[in-house]
């Protein structure tokens, strides 16, 4: 009996028990995402080439380097939270002074032949080194104290790092993710209220001396995108036209003019979504919604089966980036925010992001796999 | 012992904490996802009609089509101004365009050297936005082809088959039919028929000169339009032809011009310059409309290169320059008939004589003739063309009756032929003198004898010469020249329409008659010059010198000596039969000198054309070859032959 044997710690550590408890539905959730992702860049890309085969390809990589990474002991993740982060947050500085530059924005880091983009390595950093800092705190300490300056800090460093680089999409993102761990572990609601309140207040003040031109325009395009048809709104009238047109059952695959005619901006990266609604009309749509809802929800699920709270944390921190992913890069397609640089996971073309997500999942898999573990306090921590 | 980092109930409390946040953060979550379920059932379900429509107007884009431009056929119907396919490479500009490179690649396929690459260049620079570009034109089927299948190397470069005009004669009718040229930025109006968005169709052409350019309107037709489907960058990428809007043809026009006439006169002109007009003196019809040297009209179509212009343009022949109607010159002798005319309805006898010696003292000074003619009446005056009998003649006329008689034989005025450009002439009277020359308003009589001889203030253009003769072989209808037959089918008014002139018609006989001397008598000025050889059909006519300049010397440069330009005009107008008139023309050489001998031989080409493509006169003319006797034995029967 293998719902017995993980529950026994002289059992569970051997391989075939832990492949047992591998959460098989899930990873084929991941797949299943990841195959439609490759269905619709073989269509928009007239072909396996230039998109779809590298998308699969990557897909699958990262597929067995996240059932490898799965069974690694949960421990091993709580050891190697700090070193992550740390390793992300130097990469980053290295990019604000030695950065591959493209389009306006220092990014990526060549090193040799590889290109890395730190700020995917401190999103994986971030939820750890989170996770690893909570998981000594008393609960009274993690609702409110001075203690909390340390994940502030956490999680300010690498947004504004990246945020200089300008990449204000994955800020956000970083930032509400950092923020939403913090909840998670217990913040005061009512704090957070107050949070909010005053960051509405600062909103215009930011919006005024803190954004670039460029930035400043995406938002006032985004607020009415029809004054600027040629420009920045473009991306969203074209999305909007590509879903709309898509109507219940979509165009037919391959069929979807706006896309095949590239009228549709960005059509394999962040605006994939919108090929998918031409193609695939309201039904392709919402089925792939619920195929995230599904892969949010066992996500979460698996984090609340686990017995520490690192495990828990950090499994919850990884759901969070992803959820915040689909949820903006889908309201950005539907017109309902402004234009930011975030991906579908799973669904654009784009390795670094996959390989985030894939590692990001590993680890809620490895939760998932470990939920029985205890975590010590372990040494090296902050508090 | 270690201290715990943590107590059990705290545990406890984190979890229980976490479980109910992380419940928490489901529930946000999902209502985010059912926020974007309900967004697209907005955008998928009830406003999708008004997006589908979007997405068609960005996938399908109407094109124009450029209407084939109506025919221009001649009175046979021989085609004067036609269409022909031509394979041309069309530039799609934006502002990214980097004319270079795209020069550069396509300078790879198609030879291009820098002159050509200049002038391109320059005319992709000039042409209006948003309009493609007919980079190049008249490509060959091999060049075609090249580029057709190399296309995706060049963004923004399209080959493309249009239509382009040709004039299959060239030359010959390039004054009269004109030409369309490329639309320049000045032909684009704000509203009216050249603000038509077809104007900016690349090698969309306009007519320029002529009937071109008169008939602009009904020859272009209307536009049609192409549905194809464009990509984001205007690039076709589908044709549908179920959506298609069909182009209407123009109206095909017919002119009253005969081309064999025509060609006839621009060979017999060769490098001479001059005008020649024929008309059929029944109809008023203009059967041939010539001014030499001539253009190949084509060259205009394509666009001329500056030097190929100035070339044209600095010729002192002037090919440019329509002379049968913009060019004005003393009529000389030609305008004897008027006078002669004038003289018999004032009731002066024909039988009148006067004495030429060569030479006439009046009015304190010697007027010439060009030789001694002895003592002649009014007949043998105008068959040897005498200036001293119709100095006399004219001062015993006075200018304003004769002046009378010219204008109601078309002299002096424009007619209404369809295209513009005619100049008036002048034929003076006293009238004239008072309005033209405040300073000096009296009609001197010493004025009288050049206008006699058609000197002096008169002058004419051919046009009005050829409907001057026309109305006298007519003899009885003041006929208007009619050039433009038809448009679209619909036939124009005669120019037989018009009312009788007002002479008696014994003295258009007497007129005719002694026209018919000056070619066929001996002693008539053009004698030897204007024979048609074609048997019992003959012509008659009258010859004209008409003086550029005032000889210094007396008579010292009169006819075909001295340089070029200095040499007299030489004018031969005729009709023919001169029993039976059907044709009649005028015919202008410049500075040919004596009209007998540069213009009444080309009359007599021109009219030999003429009357031998007139059925009824070919009868006339052609007699039964004399049948050998019946010597050898028919054929067997039942042989078959």
């Amino acid at each position: 009996m293998t719902a017995l044997a993980i529950t026994r710690s002289d059992e569970r550590e051997r391989l075939p028990v832990k492949l047992a408890q591998i959460d098989w539905t899930f990873c084929l959730l991941l797949a299943a995402i990841a195959g439609v992702g490759g269905l619709m860049l073989y269509s928009i890309g007239g072909g396996w080439s230039p998109w779809a085969w590298k998308h699969l390809a990557l897909f699958a990589v990262c597929f067995l380097v996240m059932i490898a990474l799965a069974v690694t002991d949960v421990r091993t993740w709580f050891a190697a939270a700090y070193p992550t982060y740390v390793i992300g947050l130097v990469l980053l500085l290295a990019v604000a002074v030695v950065g591959h530059s493209t389009m306006g924005a220092k990014r990526w880091l060549d090193i040799g032949h590889v290109r890395i983009q730190p700020s995917e390595i401190v999103k994986i950093g971030l939820v750890l080194a989170l996770a690893r800092f909570y998981h000594t705190l008393p609960a009274a300490k993690a609702r409110l104290s001075w203690r909390l300056l340390v994940p502030l800090a956490l999680i300010g460093a690498p947004v504004a790092l990246v945020a200089h680089q300008p990449d204000l999409g994955t800020a956000l993102l970083i930032a509400a993710t950092g923020g939403v761990m913090m909840i998670l572990a217990g913040l005061s609601l009512r704090l957070v209220a107050v949070g909010l309140a005053g960051l509405f207040a600062v909103l215009p003040a930011v919006f005024m001396f803190a954004l670039k031109a460029y930035q400043q325009a995406r938002l006032l395009t985004f607020l009415n995108p029809e004054a600027d048809r040629s420009g920045a709104g473009y991306h969203i009238i074209q999305s909007k036209i590509a879903l709309g047109s898509g109507g219940l059952l979509g165009k037919g695959f391959g069929l979807g003019t706006q896309s095949q005619l590239n009228f549709l901006p960005e059509k394999s990266t962040d605006f994939i979504f919108a090929s998918l609604a031409e193609e695939f009309g309201f039904v392709g749509c919402v089925s792939v919604l619920v195929l995230y809802a599904a892969v949010i929800f066992m996500a979460l699920r698996m984090a609340s089966l686990a017995h520490s709270h690192f495990a828990r944390l950090a499994a919850a921190g990884v759901t969070v980036t992803f959820a915040l992913c689909v949820l903006i890069n889908g309201a950005m397609v539907m017109g309902l925010a402004p234009v930011v640089g975030v991906p579908m996971p799973l669904l654009s073309f784009g390795g670094t992001v996959m390989i985030t997500m894939m590692v990001g999942f590993a680890l809620v898999l490895s939760v998932r796999v470990h939920r029985y573990s205890e975590v010590g306090s372990g040494r090296g921590a902050l508090v | 012992m270690i201290r715990p980092t943590i107590y059990f109930d705290d545990v406890n409390e984190r979890q229980s904490l976490f479980h109910r946040r992380a419940f928490l953060f489901g529930g946000v979550a999902g209502a985010g996802l059912v926020a974007l379920g309900a967004r697209l059932v907005n955008l998928q379900l009830i406003e999708t009609g008004r997006y589908r429509l979007a997405s068609e107007h960005n996938e399908f884009e109407f094109l124009l089509t450029a209407p084939p431009r109506g025919l221009i056929v001649d009175r046979d119907g021989v085609v004067l101004a036609s269409n022909r396919p031509d394979f041309r490479l069309l530039l799609a500009k934006d502002e990214h365009t980097d004319v270079d490179a795209v020069l550069s690649r396509l300078g790879v396929l198609i030879p291009m050297d820098d002159a050509r690459r200049q002038r391109l260049a320059a005319d992709i620079d000039a042409a209006p936005r948003k309009a493609p570009v007919a980079v190049v034109e008249d490509m060959t089927w091999e060049e075609f082809s090249a580029v057709n299948v190399r296309a995706p190397e060049l963004p923004g470069i399209t080959a493309d088959m249009g239509e382009v005009r040709v004039y299959p004669f060239a030359a010959a009718f390039a004054h009269v039919v004109g030409y369309v040229a490329k639309v320049s930025a000045r032909d684009i109006a704000k509203t009216g028929p050249n603000s038509e968005p077809i104007m900016l169709n690349p090698g969309f052409r306009i007519g320029k000169q002529g009937i071109e350019k008169a008939y602009d309107l009904p020859l272009r037709g209307t536009a049609g339009a192409r549905k194809v489907e464009v990509d984001v960058k205007g690039r076709v990428v589908r044709h549908d032809p179920v959506g298609d809007i069909a182009s209407i043809p123009g109206s095909p026009i017919a002119l009253t011009l005969d081309a064999d006439i025509q060609n006839r006169a621009l060979e017999v002109f060769g490098e001479e310059s001059g005008a020649a007009v024929m008309m059929d003196c029944r109809s008023g019809d203009i059967l041939c409309l010539l001014s030499a040297p001539s253009f190949d009209a084509n060259r205009f179509v394509k666009g001329l290169t500056g030097p190929e212009y100035r070339a044209l343009a600095d010729y002192d022949r002037k090919p440019l320059f329509n002379k049968a109607l913009t060019a004005t010159y003393p009529p000389g002798s030609t305008f004897k008939t008027m006078v002669a005319l004038a003289a018999l309805e004032k009731g002066i006898d024909p039988a009148t004589t006067h004495t030429c010696r060569g030479a006439w003292p009046w009015g304190g000074r010697v007027w010439h003739c060009d030789k001694a003619h002895g003592t002649l009446d009014m007949h043998d005056a105008i068959k040897v063309s005498c200036d001293i009998y119709f100095y006399q003649t004219a001062l015993a006329v006075g200018p304003d009756r004769i002046a009378a008689v010219a204008r109601q034989f078309g002299l002096g005025q424009t007619f209404n032929i369809g295209i513009p450009g005619q100049k008036s002439g002048l034929i003076p009277d006293r009238a004239y003198k008072r309005r033209a020359f405040p300073r000096d308003p009296v009609w001197h009589p010493g004025e009288t004898p050049s206008m006699g001889i058609g000197q002096g203030y008169v002058s004419v253009n051919a046009l009005q010469l050829a409907v001057m003769v026309s109305r006298l072989a007519n003899g009885a209808k003041a006929l208007e020249p009619r050039l433009v037959h038809s448009v679209g089918g619909v036939v124009q008014a005669s120019g037989a329409a018009g009312p009788d002139l007002a002479v008696a018609k014994a003295h258009l006989d007497f007129v005719r008659a002694a026209m018919a001397s000056v070619t066929n008598d001996a002693g008539g000025t053009a004698f030897g010059s204007a024979q048609l050889g074609l048997g019992p059909v003959k012509m008659a006519g009258k010859t004209g010198t008409a003086q550029v300049h005032s000889y210094a010397g007396g008579r010292g440069a009169h006819g075909a000596q001295g340089a070029w330009a200095l040499r007299d005009h030489a004018w031969f107008i005729a009709f023919a039969p001169d029993d039976d008139p059907r044709y009649a023309l005028s015919v202008l050489v410049e500075h040919g000198g004596f009209g007998a001998d540069a213009a009444a031989p080309k009359a007599a080409q021109l009219l030999r054309v003429a009357l031998l493509k007139d059925p009824q006169v070919r009868a006339r003319i052609v007699q039964p070859l004399p049948q050998a006797p019946a010597t050898s034995p028919s054929p067997p029967a039942g042989t078959p032959t």
